[in-house]
């Protein structure tokens, strides 16, 4: 079979970094190729030298046999490579016709205007061809995060894309959206696309790749058919020795009641109702979990919780005191530690080195700052001890945040937040793009700190890691909780009902006794 | 084809040249401001000869191959630069040609008249561009330096007018400055805190409020003092004279210059206050913070609107500071038709990259440009306006990377910002960031 794509020799240096060193790939034309590797092993940066963000500084690119050299993604996509980001860039007012078809829209009478009939119609033929679920009408902002990604791989597909890139797909989708795409990919590569795709989950590369490609330390260790291997083999590949996957989680200690949400109802950004007279608490030494598909109001509740947001209505009691009132800086000195959704636009500075960047949120605190001045000797001593707590690479705190990959960003933030002495810890995705060594590193921790009485709010997309660590679950739907279950007893079916904002109440409901919500009312 | 790759390389290049200045390291911009320096002259030369060309005079003033210009480039540039620090240079030192006299003019002292015309217009553009600086940290644009200035000056004036007959002597100055100071930075620091809560509470852009505060500043000033505060015996529109005792005293330099030398170690000090308060405070760091990513500073608990307010209160003040030194080191009363010591700290804060430190730098070249053109004027027959061009030209070219700089900060820094986005970020957010920041519209 023809070669899609073959990258040769490439090499790509940061000042200091070597991101790849010397990689060859060929994948062939029709196959679903996966990307495996430890966080910083060089995987989004090879793809964006094959996207043309990236200038390799050795090797080149060959696009269908033919030496291409890209100056931009436009080149790319002229030469039929279309990568898709996790930061999905759609814009949410629009259609999906609209979004799909923007920037490259037909026109009408001498190109003067948009010939919307005919933008539909050839939507429609794709989405048709492909047999896509998606409504070519429906409105961005109305649809769910795995629509999105759809309507992102149609736009590439609409310009004319024979080669896909995805950069970590399914860390933002349920387990069905999960299988969803992977229906999508087998579609696709039936009518000769060739697709790539980055994952940190073994199974998911197992299950739908054809081949799979591990990265370590920007080299490529090797290429295998994916159902010739085992997943201990490719987890020694990727780190170089055995990972053992085993959570640990000793039966709940239960103190106090840490944080106790009373009737809460928030807006979003367009100040639409998104959570609806939530009623929650979480008590020292448990994990609260809240699993949901995302976009049904997590955000919203996280962000009233921490202080980014104001309610509309409701209490948000913390450890014995109203704080419904209080400002952001009020609760991070009332010991509230938070793991941001976002971790680029507010958990990082992205120009602040990690000197820096390891005191946000503690600039005021005794710890760092005396009489309003900066202790940084005692800010460099804190970076250097997340650094080496939380392996984030490389070692180097003077470098700047926009620089570190993915992963080790999540890592240090996550350190940062576990390290602050809290009482109540907000974690949202924590272990979003994090490869499966530190996640189960940051897991320990955030068991270690449930045993040492620190109440934890957890909120991830991800079910596996959800239900392995909550103490009690919530289902989130539509900015209601469908119910509060005991993540052992309930099956993930009956979870997958909830969350789709059915109720599984034949009799025999999930909800197990002493996991019934006994909210703050 | 051919022509693709061509452009398609020259946009690669671009690109290569934006991120090369973005990464450039202290030493490197040192050297590119300096570089630029010598290349406006180097394109001045050619003006002027040109422009001496075109020009009919009596007596060519250079004689350059055979082709006698009416302009000499090297005696503008001699007089300008030179001229602004007192012909410091002895006329027989060319060590290029072998002749070591000594180098220093006999008769030249550091402490004469055109070095301090120099040093007292830089010492006003300290103030002035620290004041943009502090509050282009912040995010916020302030372009109201020069109406902060105004008032603190006006304030400065009458409240110093009127608590001098309570003391005289030493004692009145060491008095009266300190409070005429305090004065000046309070009122600034007030007027600056208008458009600053405006800002913060109304969400009023602070381009349009400080625009129309300056004329506001202006106006209203040119009631007050061609009105009620009016000196009677004058027929300008100006207050009543400051007591000498109210005046700066000028130490080292004579009192005809209207310099001194502690204003502008008032100055030198407030450009270290500055630096340490944005890198070695807790508030700076909220500043520094709000500046580049309002998101996460709020994130980390930063007041946004309390930011905004007090770093432009601060920005006022340091403008009205810069005010209160104009009254009581040069003018000694408020007058109308205050120079545009603002506007030049605009320029004066881009040219050192918003640094604090740099500001005492650029602050200290602005000071020569002006100073040296006055020389230039009497020295040689080049017009003024010609002279203006060659400022112009110097200034263009030293700020013009560091402009890049500024606006390439926020293409190079998306890029590699964007392939990161990939894997992490909040899905679906309509990836608005991304697309408006590569709009790339400096303001907020
Ligand atoms: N713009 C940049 N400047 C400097 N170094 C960079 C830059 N981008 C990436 N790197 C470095 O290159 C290496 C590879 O990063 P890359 O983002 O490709 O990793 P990754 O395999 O995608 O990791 P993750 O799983 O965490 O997303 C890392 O060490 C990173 O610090
Ligand atoms: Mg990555």
């Amino acid at each position: 079979m023809a070669t899609a794509v073959h990258l040769d020799g490439i090499t790509k240096r940061f000042p200091g970094v070597v991101a790849n060193d010397d990689v060859d790939l060929a994948v062939r034309r029709g196959t679903v190729h996966a990307l495996l590797g430890e966080n910083g092993a060089g995987k989004t940066t090879l793809m964006n030298v094959l996207y043309g963000l990236y200038e390799p500084t050795d090797g080149q690119v060959y696009v269908g046999g033919e030496p291409r050299r890209f100056d931009s993604p436009r080149d790319a996509i002229d030469a039929g490579v279309g990568m898709i980001h996790q930061h999905f860039m759609l814009v949410d007012p629009m259609t999906v016709t609209e979004n799909v078809t923007l920037g490259n829209e037909p026109r009408k009478w001498l190109g003067l205007t948009v010939d919307e009939e005919r933008a539909r119609r050839e939507v429609v033929d794709l989405r048709d061809r492909y047999g896509f679920d998606v409504d070519p009408d429906a409105r961005i902002e109305e649809v769910g995060v795995g629509v999105q990604q759809r309507v992102e791989i149609l736009k590439a597909l609409y310009r004319g894309a024979e080669v896909l890139i995805l950069d970590e797909p399914t860390a933002v989708l349920t387990p069905q959206e999960v299988d969803d795409l992977f229906a999508v990919f087998e579609e696709l590569t039936a009518q000769g696309k060739t697709i790539i795709f980055i994952t940190h989950k073994l199974g998911e590369a197992m299950h739908a790749a054809d081949e799979i490609t591990v990265l370590r330390d920007g080299r490529n260790v090797g290429t295998v058919p994916a159902d010739e291997v085992t997943r201990e083999e490719l987890a020694e590949m990727m780190v170089g020795r055995e990972v053992l996957r085993t959570v640990e989680k000793p039966p709940a200690d239960r103190g106090e009641r840490v944080l106790a949400v009373d009737g809460v109802s928030v807006d979003d950004d367009r100040g639409v109702e998104a959570v609806s007279d939530v009623s929650f608490s979480v008590r020292a030494g448990e994990v609260f979990g809240i699993a949901g598909v995302d976009g049904n109001g997590q955000s919203e509740l996280i962000e009233a919780v921490t202080g980014l947001r104001d309610p509309t209505a409701g209490r948000i009691v913390y450890r014995g005191e109203d704080v419904t009132d209080w400002s952001r800086r009020r609760r991070i000195e009332a010991r509230m530690s938070y793991v941001p959704e976002d971790r680029h636009e507010r958990g990082l500075v992205m120009d602040f080195d990690l000197t820096q960047n390891g005191i946000l949120g503690s600039q005021h605190s005794d710890e760092f700052a005396c009489d309003g001045r900066l202790d940084w000797d005692a800010a460099r001593d804190h970076a250097e001890t997340i650094i080496e707590e939380y392996d984030v690479r490389p070692p180097n705190r003077r470098a700047a945040a926009a620089s570190f990959s993915g992963g080790n960003q999540q890592k240090f933030i996550v350190g940062r937040e576990f390290e602050r002495d809290p009482a109540l810890v907000v974690a949202t995705h924590p272990t979003r793009g994090v490869d499966i060594g530190s996640t189960e590193f940051i897991h320990d921790r955030l068991l270690a700190l449930r045993s040492s009485g620190v109440a934890v709010l957890l909120v991830s997309s991800n079910l596996e890691e959800v239900r392995g660590l909550s103490d009690r679950l919530a289902v989130v739907h539509d900015g209601e909780i469908m119910d509060v279950v005991d993540p052992e007893s309930a099956t993930e079916e009956e979870i997958g009902l909830l969350m789709a904002g059915e109720d599984p109440s034949d009799g025999s409901g999930p909800v197990a006794a002493g996991a019934t919500n006994e909210g703050g009312r | 084809m051919s022509g693709d790759d061509r452009s398609g390389g020259a946009r690669r290049r671009g690109r290569a040249a934006l991120e090369r200045l973005v990464r450039a390291s202290a030493a490197e911009r040192v050297f590119i401001s300096t570089a630029a320096l010598v290349l406006s002259m180097a394109v001045g030369v050619v003006i002027v000869l040109a422009a001496g060309r075109m020009t009919t005079c009596g007596e060519a003033a250079a004689v350059y191959f055979g082709v006698g210009f009416c302009y000499d480039p090297f005696a503008v540039y001699d007089s300008l630069f030179l001229g602004a620090l007192g012909n410091p240079i002895n006329p027989l030192f060319r060590p290029l040609e072998g002749q070591f006299a000594p180098p220093f003019r006999r008769g030249w002292s550091p402490l004469n008249g055109q070095m301090a015309v120099t040093l007292r217009e830089t010492t006003i553009l300290v103030f002035t561009g620290l004041s943009v600086a502090v509050a282009f940290r912040a995010g916020i644009f302030n372009i109201g330096t020069q109406g902060q200035l105004v008032v603190g000056a006006l304030a400065t004036a009458l409240a110093a007018l009127y608590a001098s007959p309570l003391v005289a002597g030493l004692v009145g100055t060491l008095v009266l400055i300190p409070f005429g100071l305090l004065v000046g930075a309070l009122s600034g620091g007030l007027y600056g805190a208008i458009p600053g809560a405006l800002k913060a509470y109304a969400d009023a852009n602070e381009v349009i409020t400080t625009i129309m505060l300056n004329f506001v500043a202006t106006g209203v000033a040119l009631y007050l003092v061609a009105g009620p505060f009016k000196d009677p015996a004058s027929a300008a529109n100006e207050t009543v004279s400051l007591p000498g005792y109210a005046i700066f005293p000028p130490v080292v330099f004579e009192p005809r210059d209207d310099f001194s030398v502690l204003a502008l170690l008032f100055g030198v000090a407030l450009v270290g206050g500055v630096y340490y308060l944005l890198e070695h405070t807790a508030f700076g760091y909220d500043i520094r913070t709000s500046g580049i990513q309002p998101e996460a500073a709020e994130y980390g608990g930063v007041d946004a609107e309390r930011t905004v307010v007090s770093s432009m209160a601060i920005s006022g003040a340091l403008g009205g500071l810069g005010g209160a030194v104009y009254v009581l080191m040069i003018i000694g009363n408020y007058q109308t038709g205050i120079p545009a010591y603002g506007f030049d700290g605009i320029t004066v804060s881009i040219l050192a990259g918003n640094n604090p430190l740099g500001v005492g730098f650029a602050a200290f070249l602005f000071g020569v440009l002006k100073s040296g053109s006055i020389v230039v004027d009497v020295n040689t027959g080049a017009p003024p306006q010609l002279v203006g061009v060659l400022r112009g030209l110097i200034i263009l070219f030293v700020a013009m990377p560091e402009f890049f700089r500024l606006l390439g900060r926020r293409v190079v820094a998306i890029e590699p910002e964007r392939p990161v986005a990939t894997d992490g970020g909040r899905p679906g957010d309509g990836g608005d960031d991304a697309g408006a920041e590569a709009g790339g519209e400096v303001d907020e």
